[in-house]
Parts: C-alpha cells; sequence; structure tokens
C-alpha cells in the first residue's frame, strides 16, 4: 500500500492548508529537542562514575561505571575496593545489557486482559498509583492487614516489606531467600551458635577446605572465590561432598560422591569417628559446647560402615576425611552453604555441620568460621510495631506455641498459599510481589498460580517482565540497581592474614532512570499515602535515606564521592573465642518443641523404578533466572543440559547432544526440550541442570523457552520440620526422547 | 485525541489518495467501545511491553544496536549536538522516532536541507525501515499502520523526479 502522490506534489496542494482545523492545532511539535549553545567538543567525553553497588548477584560487588554522554558504556569493579577490587564476574559486566535491555519494564502498565494471560495497558504513575492503593486499602478494610500477602527479593524489596510488615501489619510475607534457600541455615546456625553464618569461613588461612554440595567456581562471587583460591594456593586441601563432578569437585583432594539426601549421616559419622577416637578438640568442648554427652550418645549409631553403606560410599573414604580434618583441626573450614533447602531434612543437617565444627574447635580461630569486625551503620527504615499474633499463620492458637519453631524471618511460603487458596483460617486476597519470581522460585508452580487466582488484587513491582508479572493487574517498572541509590554495603578486607581495614559503600546510580521507573522508596511512600499510613513515613526520598544512615558513621554521599565511592577505614583482629560463646551440640528447645535435640539423620524417600532425583545447583554466568534475558550471559551459556551419568546413558542409547524432554513422577512435563550431556561425573541415581532457564513468559525474548525450567518439574513439596522452609530435591523424572519416554535403569 | 485530530488525519489521508485507509481507521474507532484504551494497548504492545513480546521499539538503537543506548543512540544525539540542538532534560532518548522526528522539523525550519538529507540518510532511514516494516507487519489497530505509512511517506528519498524508490 502506497499513497499515490508525490512528496513535493502533496506540499504545492492547498488542500491540507484549506482543513478546519491546522494541523499544528492536534498535534504538539515541541518533543524535547531544543536549540542550545555549541559544546566544544571533549566536553561530552567519558566519565568513570563511582559509587555503584552490583546487584547481578545478592553478593553485590563495588562498581565503577564508563559513562559517555549519558550512556552506561562499561562496568569495572572500582580499584578502591578491598573486596572484589577490580574484579567483577561475567554477570557483573553483563549489567549494561540489564540495563538496556529492551524487554525490560519501562512505563507502569495495566492489565485490561487476565490474570495470566496479560493485556497490558500503559497507565500513568497516578493512575497506577492510585488503584494499588485503593484496593490494597480496601482489602485491609474488608479482611484486615493479613489480607495481604507479600512475597519479596532483592535490596529494593526491604523497605516496602517492612511497611506492609510493621506500618500495615500483616505477617504473611514469604521472601524466598529463607524458605527456597538459606533460611534453614541461618536458623540451624542460630539454634547451634546463636549466630547466622553467613559464608564467613576463613578460607585463605585454612588448612582444609569441607563442602557439602558447595560449587564454587559455578556458583561465582568474587570475593568468597578469591578467598576460595588464595585457600587452595597456599596449599590447603579441598574436601567435596557432591553426587556430581562439581567445579569445586574438580579442585578436589577428595571426591566424596555421596548419595543424594545422606549427607547428614556422613557428617555425623565423621563427628562419632572424632568422639570414638578422641580426635576431638576437647578444651574447645569442655569450655564452649553443651551437651556433649547427649550428642556423643545420639550419633554413636553412626559408624563408619553404616554411614558407608548409607551414602553407598567407602568407609575408608569416611575416614580418611575425618582424620584430614582431625590433623588440621582447629585450623579446617566447615562451609556452611549457601542455597540449603533440599530435601526437608535439612535443619538437621546444618545442625550438623556447626557441630562438627565445635568439636573440630573451628570456631573464631585462623583458617575456621571467623565473622570479620565489619563496621556498623545505621539502617533506616519503617518503625517496628507489634502486631500480636492472632493471625500469625506460623503460630498454633490451640498448642500455642509455633507450627514451626524454628522458622527464618516471616511465615513459611505453604502456609501463606494455603491460607490464600482455602480462604482458612482467614482470607488473603491481595499479594503484592517484589523483585520476586515466585513463579521459578517457589516449587509448585499451579499451586503459585492457584493462590493468584484467588486474589482480588495483584501487583508486581520488577525490572524485568519475569514470569509472575503475567499474572498481575498492575505492573510497576522499578530503576534498576544502575540507576538508583539505596544499598549501604559495608565489610572488611577478605584476607584476615592481611592489614585489617573496613569499608562502607553506597550504592549510587551511573545514570538517571530511563523512561518513567521509579524506586522503592517514591512507590511505597505514594502506596503508604493511599492506604492511609502517610505519618509513619520514615524517609521521603532514597537520597535521604542513604544520607540518614551514613550519618550514623560521620559519612555523607558527597563524603563517599569524595573518596572514589568507597570509604575505608583501620579495622579490627577478627580472631579469639568470645568468653561466652558456645555451641549446643544439644538443644533442649529442640526437643521441647517435638523434633531431635542431636543432630540425626532423616532417610528421604528414594526415586522410584524407572526415574533418577532431579537435582539442580547454579550457573557460573546467571543469577537464578533473573538473568535469562540478558544477550551476553544468554549467549554465553544459552540452554541447561540435563547431566546424565555415561552408562545410564549407553542403556537408554542417548548421546552427548540429543535433544530430550523431562517429566517427573506427578506426570508433570517440561514445557521445553533441552539437550544430554553424557559424563561419568554424576551417579546413575540423579540428572542435573542448571537452575533459572526455561521462561514461559514471551515478554523475555530471548529467555523464553530457552532450556528447561527445572521449577516446573518440582512437584514434591518436601516440608522442613523445623523451620517450615521447602525442600526441592525430593522430584524424580524421566527422560523423554522422540517421544518416548525412557526408563532410567537402577 | 479528538475529533478534531481525526477530522484532520482524514483530510490528510483525502489528500494523499488515502481514502481507504481513511475508512479503515474510521470504521475502527467508530465502532470500538472505548477506543482510545484499544490504541493505548495497542500502543503498549507494539511499543513499550507486549505479549508475545514488544514488536517495534521506537528507538533506533534497538535496530542498529540490539539495545537501548547502543553506539547508534550515541551518534544521533552527536548529530544533534553538531548541529546546534540538544535533548531536553525529562526528554526522552534521543534516537526515539518523536524526537528525530522533530529534530527532521526544526533542520527544515532552519532551511538546512543539506542536513535534514544527510540525517535522513545516515541516522533515520537504517532503522526506520526495519521499524516500518514490523508496524506494518504485526500491528492490529490500522490507525498506527497508517501513522507508521504517513512517516514513511514524508522520510523516505525521492529521486528527481518525485518517485520514492523501493529500499532493501
Amino acid at each position: 500500500m502506497a499513497f499515490n502522490l508525490t512528496r513535493r506534489k502533496f506540499l504545492q496542494t492547498a488542500s491540507l492548508a484549506a482543513a478546519s482545523v491546522p494541523l499544528s492545532k492536534v498535534v504538539s511539535a515541541s518533543t524535547g529537542v531544543t536549540k542550545a549553545p555549541l559544546d566544544a567538543k571533549g566536553t561530552n567525553g567519558d566519565q568513570t562514575v563511582v559509587g555503584g553497588i552490583c546487584e547481578m548477584c545478592f553478593w553485590r560487588c563495588q562498581l565503577v561505571g564508563k559513562v559517555r554522554d549519558g550512556r552506561l558504556m562499561k562496568l569495572e569493579g572500582n580499584p578502591k575496593s578491598i573486596d572484589n577490587g577490580t574484579s567483577i564476574c561475567a554477570r557483573g559486566n553483563a549489567g549494561v545489557k540489564l540495563l538496556y535491555d529492551i524487554d525490560r519494564l519501562k512505563y507502569p502498565m495495566k492489565n485490561v486482559g487476565e490474570r495470566g494471560a496479560p493485556k497490558w495497558k500503559r497507565i500513568s504513575w497516578q493512575e497506577a498509583l492510585d488503584e494499588c492503593g485503593s484496593k490494597l486499602k480496601s482489602t485491609v478494610d474488608q479482611y484486615g492487614a493479613q489480607g495481604i500477602c507479600v512475597f519479596p527479593h532483592g535490596s529494593s524489596a526491604k523497605y516496602p516489606m517492612h511497611y506492609f510488615e510493621r506500618a500495615v501489619g500483616t505477617h504473611n510475607v514469604s521472601e524466598a531467600s529463607f524458605f527456597q534457600c538459606r533460611g534453614i541455615r541461618d536458623a540451624a546456625y542460630v539454634a547451634t551458635i546463636g549466630k547466622a553464618p553467613g559464608e564467613k569461613i576463613d578460607m585463605p588461612n585454612t588448612k582444609v577446605l569441607f563442602f557439602i554440595g558447595d560449587h564454587l567456581g559455578e556458583n561465582i562471587h568474587v570475593s568468597h572465590i578469591k578467598a576460595y583460591i588464595q585457600g587452595l594456593q597456599n596449599g590447603a586441601k579441598l574436601i567435596v561432598a557432591d553426587p556430581r563432578f562439581s567445579a569445586s569437585a574438580a579442585k578436589a583432594d577428595i571426591w566424596v560422591q555421596i548419595k543424594p539426601g545422606t549427607d547428614t549421616a556422613y557428617i555425623l559419622a565423621i563427628a562419632n569417628y572424632l568422639v570414638k577416637n578422641n580426635k576431638y578438640d576437647k578444651a574447645f568442648v569442655e569450655d564452649h559446647t553443651e551437651g556433649f554427652e547427649e550428642f556423643a550418645a545420639a550419633i554413636s549409631e553412626w559408624t563408619l560402615e553404616k554411614a558407608a553403606k548409607e551414602c553407598d560410599i567407602p568407609a575408608e573414604q569416611i575416614k580418611e576425611v575425618a582424620e584430614m580434618l582431625a590433623t588440621n583441626a582447629p585450623h579446617v573450614a566447615i562451609h556452611p552453604g549457601r542455597h540449603v533447602s533440599w530435601y526437608g531434612n535439612d535443619f538437621q543437617r546444618q545442625r550438623a555441620l556447626a557441630c562438627l565444627t565445635g568439636i573440630l574447635g573451628a570456631y573464631f580461630v585462623k583458617g575456621g568460621w571467623v565473622p570479620a569486625k565489619g563496621p556498623k551503620v545505621k539502617g533506616t527504615s519503617w518503625a517496628k510495631e507489634d502486631h500480636g499474633h492472632k493471625y500469625d499463620l506460623n503460630f498454633d492458637h490451640e498448642e500455642d506455641e509455633k507450627v514451626y519453631a524454628f522458622n527464618p524471618p516471616g511465615t513459611p511460603t505453604e502456609l501463606i498459599r494455603d491460607c490464600a487458596i482455602s480462604g482458612k483460617p482467614y482470607p488473603i486476597k491481595s499479594c503484592v510481589v517484589w523483585g520476586q519470581n515466585p513463579l521459578q522460585t517457589i516449587p509448585g508452580q499451579e499451586k503459585m498460580k492457584d493462590l493468584f487466582r484467588a486474589m482480588d488484587f495483584v501487583m508486581c513491582v520488577d525490572v524485568m517482565p519475569t514470569d509472575v508479572t503475567m499474572w498481575a493487574d498492575i505492573l510497576l517498572p522499578e530503576s534498576s540497581y544502575l540507576e538508583r541509590f539505596d544499598y549501604i554495603k559495608t565489610g572488611t578486607q577478605w584476607d584476615f592474614s592481611k592489614e585489617h581495614q573496613q569499608y562502607i559503600s553506597a550504592r549510587m546510580p551511573f545514570i538517571p532512570a530511563m523512561f518513567e521507573r521509579k524506586d522503592q522508596i517514591y512507590i511505597t511512600n505514594e502506596i503508604a499515602k493511599r492506604m492511609g499510613h502517610e505519618a509513619k513515613i520514615p524517609v521521603k526520598t532514597i537520597e535521604e535515606m542513604v544520607e540518614k544512615d551514613l550519618a550514623s558513621v560521620d559519612l555523607s554521599i558527597e563524603k563517599l564521592k569524595a573518596a572514589d565511592g568507597i570509604h575505608i577505614q583501620p579495622g579490627k583482629d577478627p580472631y579469639g573465642v568470645p568468653e561466652d560463646f558456645t555451641v549446643l551440640l544439644y538443644n533442649e528447645d529442640i526437643e521441647d518443641a517435638g523434633h531431635p535435640g542431636v543432630p540425626t539423620y532423616k532417610p528421604v524417600d528414594q526415586p522410584p523404578k524407572g526415574f533418577a532425583r532431579l537435582l539442580y545447583g547454579r550457573a557460573p554466568v546467571h543469577t537464578f533466572n533473573r538473568s535469562q534475558n540478558n544477550v551476553w550471559l544468554h549467549n554465553a551459556m544459552p540452554d541447561n543440559p540435563v547431566w546424565v551419568n555415561d552408562q545410564v546413558a549407553a542403556n537408554l542409547g542417548l548421546i552427548d547432544g540429543d535433544v530430550v524432554g523431562l517429566v517427573n513422577s506427578d506426570g508433570v512435563k517440561a514445557l521445553t526440550t533441552t539437550t544430554v550431556k553424557v559424563t561419568p561425573g554424576i551417579r546413575k541415581d540423579c540428572v542435573y541442570m542448571y537452575h533459572g532457564y526455561g521462561s514461559a513468559n514471551p515478554l523475555l525474548t530471548i529467555g523464553v523457552g530457552a532450556g528447561v525450567d527445572d521449577q516446573s518439574l518440582i512437584t514434591k513439596l518436601a516440608i522442613d520440620p523445623e523451620t517450615g522452609c521447602n525442600g526441592m530435591r525430593n522430584n524424580f523424572v524421566k527422560l523423554i526422547k522422540n517421544g518416548k519416554v525412557l526408563d532410567i535403569p537402577a | 485525541m479528538n475529533q478534531d485530530f481525526f477530522d484532520v488525519l482524514y483530510n490528510l489521508l483525502g489528500t494523499l489518495g488515502g481514502i481507504e485507509e481513511g475508512v479503515e481507521v474510521r470504521k475502527s474507532i467508530n465502532n470500538a467501545k472505548d477506543y482510545i484504551e484499544d490504541l493505548q494497548v495497542e500502543y503498549t504492545r507494539l511499543f513499550i511491553n507486549g505479549v508475545p513480546h514488544v514488536v517495534a521499539p521506537p528507538y533506533g538503537s534497538v535496530y542498529m544496536d540490539k539495545s537501548f543506548q547502543g553506539t547508534f543512540a550515541g551518534n544521533t544525539l552527536a548529530f544533534y549536538r553538531q548541529k546546534g540542538f540538544t535533548m531536553d532534560q525529562g526528554a526522552d532518548l534521543p534516537d526515539h522516532l518523536i524526537h528525530e522526528l522533530e529534530f527532521l522539523s526544526l533542520l527544515v525550519e532552519e532551511k538546512d536541507f543539506a542536513g535534514e538529507e544527510e540525517f535522513l540518510k545516515k541516522l533515520f532511514r537504517p532503522w526506520y525501515q526495519q521499524f516500518h516494516t514490523r508496524v506494518t507487519k504485526d500491528a492490529h489497530h490500522p490507525y498506527f499502520r497508517v501513522v507508521v505509512m504517513l512517516i514513511d511517506f514524508f522520510t523516505k528519498e525521492e529521486d528527481k523526479d518525485g518517485f520514492q524508490p523501493n529500499e532493501t
């Protein structure tokens, strides 16, 4: 189709000028290009902007940005950093591609279609905030504050999470970082040593590194990896228990190819060997532990032979590991892990690790578990209010005790989902999702969708159109970590053998937020005003929050900028066991709550005939599903091949690169396919894939359908009885090739 | 956007011999329950975020660099500067269609026809052709097909006789 006129001819015609309304009256001519004095050459050259803090993952490395004419050209590690230094990982580099991703959310949008099958309409912030405020207020008015549930994630979600918990007063907040990740670890260590452990092991100065499933190298956090590599360079021995020949297993002195789910038996057998052979740290046990007798008695059943049989590993190897630990104790680093929500028996395993560290005397000593002494910066947020236990789903009113006695902060996800779907014991009718993608972080996707279907109102705030955003009524675009102030990052140098130093830095934007993206303080405050909580607002802007926090240590944004983005001050020696430090080898409170007071192994379900256990883990160039649409990262690792044992593959007639589908023992089929990676580096009873692939949202033009979404196959929902967290490795799969479902030989 | 706007549009289309296109737009507007919402939904789907995915973001860099704010956007801004123009605070990205069209109109006002020709050739048509193809192919609403057709008409190169050659 084309017009039957030339431009010249058209301009000569008079008909347009003769029209009743001239063109200039109905369209605005000014869009934002204006005459300006000419700039001298070089005025707009490259700048190095300081103050960046990465958020491609939660490790949050310190950055500088190379900015040209308002465009971020490149990210680099901040040379002043004593944490990551000038190094950043592949994901950190690829932050530029997140910033300028074409698919990113840009304007507030309203779903004028259906949840799950949205039709988006751009709306103004005013309309979006009015709708969010009025819908959430109406939920509170009709059902109470508990009628709102919140699924937050990331540094930008903390402020809104506190708003809903503290000011509004709902307990129904569930963070994936706790309930589907590290919450069990933190709760177990709190119940053992009184503190969440982080990953605070002194790897550079240790003699032995002990990993259960940790796959550093595939799981990359820059300063953590630096510390790990420094330890290996300094001659540390490495022990890795993993059913798979992971990146860490490849560097290990001892690779324990353990049967999945049996780790606690393995740890207890090591502990029992140390106790039985008097190879534990008697002085430390005497001074800093409680319940040794009960502990020793309860674990005494775990002989090397029994554990060898249970874990399907040689007894001699368990002994070798125990001897290596004993010989080098207390300078041994028992890694507490990070993502530990595996089998639904995880609290006990994490307790076992904490206790093993204790009997080796490996707390607060060189090469052991050593928390750094970092600077203390005040955090500003909504004031805490007591909202009682009446609507706390984790509180059993008949028994007058918690349902899950050792839950991490927030409410266990399944309690919220069950209540929202059933309406019992009370209705939950609005859902706020902030920076989390519960469809790919929380197992049981259909259940999650049922929750959204049961809502009167769903709002999502994110930077990308992740799967969950398809279920929103209102979708709000958030400024990314490169476009906003917020997070205060503090810490120390990562190698305690070096000069003790502390650092304080704050996230500062490299460029202003593009389009109409807004930060979390603006969005939360505007909603709070519309819900009647204006008087409680703690800060008006995100910059004010950062300034307030920095003022608590006599710093300011200006001072930080003048210090190249990072303030460095003298640090403190972190070694030395505090006098009152105690390791509860036996914890009476746990027993009172109806669970074993001494770490206890609970066997897990085994794969049904013809199935293999589905294991998953981190890809070195991706952060869960958050980075799946990033074009650089996608090109580096476009899909997630499924690891299959070579003998199993031979039996099934599979060769490397074959395209396969997957179906689980509940009959749920993955929507997409992937390729097979044939390897002797995995046990026969399991298969493995990287997590965070196979997005179902076509708005992610790069990530959609790339690889298989492991989470879609995780439909059996194990719950850790002490914490209420999910266990996600109790699902079993078969492979499908050319439409034929293949039975995996036992 | 009101009746006056559409009257001007229909008149313009009539002048150009685009009667059929005008009828098609008129039909869609008049038959809609809420034509503004229809246009908003389609605008969002075509240019912002859409299912299955955004069709045609109106930014040059998207086509030339597969990203926002690529080198192409930088070159566009540099051209504005070279001609003595700059972007206002709060403006969209420099390679947004609307800014480029305004810039072209400002060059015409200044009678800088050489500049106009250079900009069209180097910084406008290379991406606009691709944008135009996508919108023409995928737009569900005739209004957007007609608008890109008009932009095409006003920016496409003409030979000495006023014919617009096929572009590859």
